[in-house]
């Protein structure tokens, strides 16, 4: 059961307002959702388990340096930016 | 003879020039676009300056290969350097990448002539590409239905020739929905076929580039050009097939084909007869049709469903407004500031599946859902690899339907998603499938057919397709739209 809670709890940790006045109706369609998630619970339990698709096993590289994107560059998509580095204001 | 390959004789041969070709590709963008909304974003100097590199080479007596110069599109949420990428969505408005995927740096090297980015669903989330921040495309057999999605813009594109071929993304269908509903042939390759470095990212252990094309030698042919192994990328291994193109025409006499009967449950009547008439058309061919059932995809929507997004709420958690993109204007804090930017730029299907992934990831719903999805995920796969002991290539209809008028879509969610039922199995085993023409409903939309193979198997089912197309052209249809070679 998806509760009001649950959706508030939800969001402040995905990190999204939700207004009041929908949080009755993103309620329902959570729950609508979750109704619809739950048929996997009627599947018989499972040994098989998953770990990645091509059965891949972590492997170590000789660890080079390679050149790096310059600063420049990358601030470049910066909303704001001071003195090379990301600009965060604490207000508006 | 595809159409990649017919422009490359024409280039070839001199009977027009590329920049002439890529011009008569981007006036038809011009007058066809307002209607198809195929690109969100159009690369016009880029195209012209490629193309007159080609015809440089071309004058110089140099030989071109085969997808040089030849007028193509990218999905918007490849990266392009320099070139705005933005997933269709608000919260990437303005976000020009600063280095290229790793499918377009390939596609570079060869000269390919990229006309402009094509147009999604907003961060690859839908099945009609209505959830586009810039309004969904349209279907080029009739404008007042959906592309499908979310690589809509790409299959309308390609529908509506104002590209020779695009790359899509196929998460949970997105490459072979569209291409069903707009009657061409889309591939989805095995998971690891093809880098995913520069792809953006919505659901990592699902998410594929493969090619929307005309023709199934197209296909096989863009496949072949970009699926190579990537360090960038460490689950790349790139094809391990082999090239796909020189094996089309292989007999396919006693080939196996597949039918689960399960995937023909709840398929409209015009689908389930157009893909029962397919069987035949193999059966004439000398191939042999086995049935076998399947019955755990019945949970492979769930599993879908949980598992992209859950991994959806993990990849979309770099939106901050802070490094790229879309920051709200009024704020009080950093938290407020992140939360405003998220809740502003995010639409609303992109915001229910965070919320749904972070559900299923949260205290106490991670066992229920998450654990039991991806154990579930395991029983598929193995069902998969079973029933490849009995057959060699299953047949199943794409989708259940043909393309649905707009604005259906977005009324219900679950609805919707229902849509994808035939597509998902293939990207929770990580298996190839392509989408291939294969008739058409009594309203001339087209209907699709889908032909799932062994891992890395997409030369053969690239050449049972190409084998079909060769049999019945007559579900190759072409559309009044774009360039007329």
């Amino acid at each position: 059961m998806v509760t009001r809670e649950d959706v508030e709890n939800i969001a402040l940790l995905s990190k999204l307002f939700v207004p009041e006045n929908e949080l009755d109706s993103l309620t329902a369609s959570m729950q609508e959702i979750i109704d619809f998630a739950d048929a996997i619970n009627n599947a018989p339990s499972s040994e098989d388990g998953f770990d990645n698709i091509n059965n891949l096993s972590n492997v170590f590289r000789e660890d080079e340096v390679v050149p790096s994107y310059p600063v420049s560059e990358i601030l470049k998509n910066a909303p704001e930016q001071a003195e090379d580095h990301f600009l965060v204001r604490n207000r508006e | 003879m595809g159409y990649i390959a017919k422009i490359h004789n024409m280039l070839a041969q001199k009977e027009i020039s590329c920049a002439e070709l890529t011009k008569e590709y981007l006036n038809r963008i011009e007058s066809d676009n307002a209607a198809l909304k195929a690109y969100v974003c159009v690369t016009a100097d880029e195209a012209l300056k490629t193309a007159e590199a080609v015809d440089k080479k071309i004058a110089a007596g140099e030989e071109i290969g085969l997808l040089e110069g030849v007028p193509m599109s990218l999905k918007d949420n490849m990266s392009t350097k320099g070139i705005s990428t933005t997933c269709c969505s608000k919260i990437l408005t303005g976000y020009k990448p600063i280095y290229d995927a790793t499918v377009w740096e390939l596609l570079k090297a060869q000269n390919a002539v990229m006309l402009g980015k094509t147009n999604m669903d907003e961060f690859a989330m839908g099945s009609s590409c209505e959830t586009s921040y810039y309004g969904g495309a349209a279907n080029p057999f009739n404008t007042n239905h959906v592309s499908g999605g979310s690589s809509g813009g790409a299959a309308s594109a390609v529908s509506g020739n104002l590209a020779a071929y695009s790359l899509g993304s196929d998460t949970g269908g997105s490459i072979r929905q569209p291409a069903s509903f707009c009657g061409v042939v889309g591939l989805k390759p095995t998971y690891g076929a093809v880098s995913r470095y520069g792809l953006i990212a919505y659901a990592s252990s699902l998410d594929q580039i493969g090619p929307v094309a005309k023709t199934v030698e197209d296909a096989a042919i863009v496949f072949d050009a970009i699926s190579k192994p990537d360090k960038r990328d460490s689950t790349c291994l790139g094809a391990k097939g082999g090239d796909t193109f020189s094996q089309l025409g292989n007999d396919i006499k006693g080939m196996k084909i597949g039918i689960a009967r399960e995937y023909l449950d709840g398929v409209r009547d015009d689908v389930k007869e157009a893909v029962l008439a397919a069987s035949e058309v193999y059966k004439s061919l000398g191939a042999e049709i086995v049935y076998f059932d399947l019955p755990v995809i019945k949970y492979a929507l769930p599993v879908y469903y949980i598992i992209a997004c859950a991994e959806a709420s993990s990849n979309l958690g770099r939106y901050d407004g802070i490094r790229y993109g879309y920051k709200t204007e009024h704020y009080n804090g950093t938290h407020d500031m992140i939360c405003r930017t998220r809740s502003e730029g995010f639409g609303e299907e992109v915001k229910r599946r965070i919320l749904l992934g972070t559900y299923v990831l949260s205290a106490g719903y991670y066992d229920a859902y998450y654990k039991k999805a991806t154990d579930l995920r395991g029983t598929i796969i193995r069902a998969f690899n079973d029933a490849f002991a009995s057959c060699d290539v299953i047949l199943a209809p794409t989708v259940p339907m043909t393309a649905f008028e707009k604005g259906h879509a977005v009324s219900d969610p679950i609805e919707t998603y229902l849509t994808d039922i035939c597509t998902v199995p293939v990207n929770i085993a990580g298996l190839p499938g392509v989408s291939v023409p294969c008739g058409f409903n009594s309203k001339g939309m087209p209907i699709g057919m889908q032909l799932i193979g062994r891992s890395f198997g997409e030369a053969q089912i690239l050449n049972a397709a190409y084998h079909y197309q060769q049999a019945a052209p007559e579900n190759f249809k072409d559309t009044k739209w774009g360039v007329k070679l």
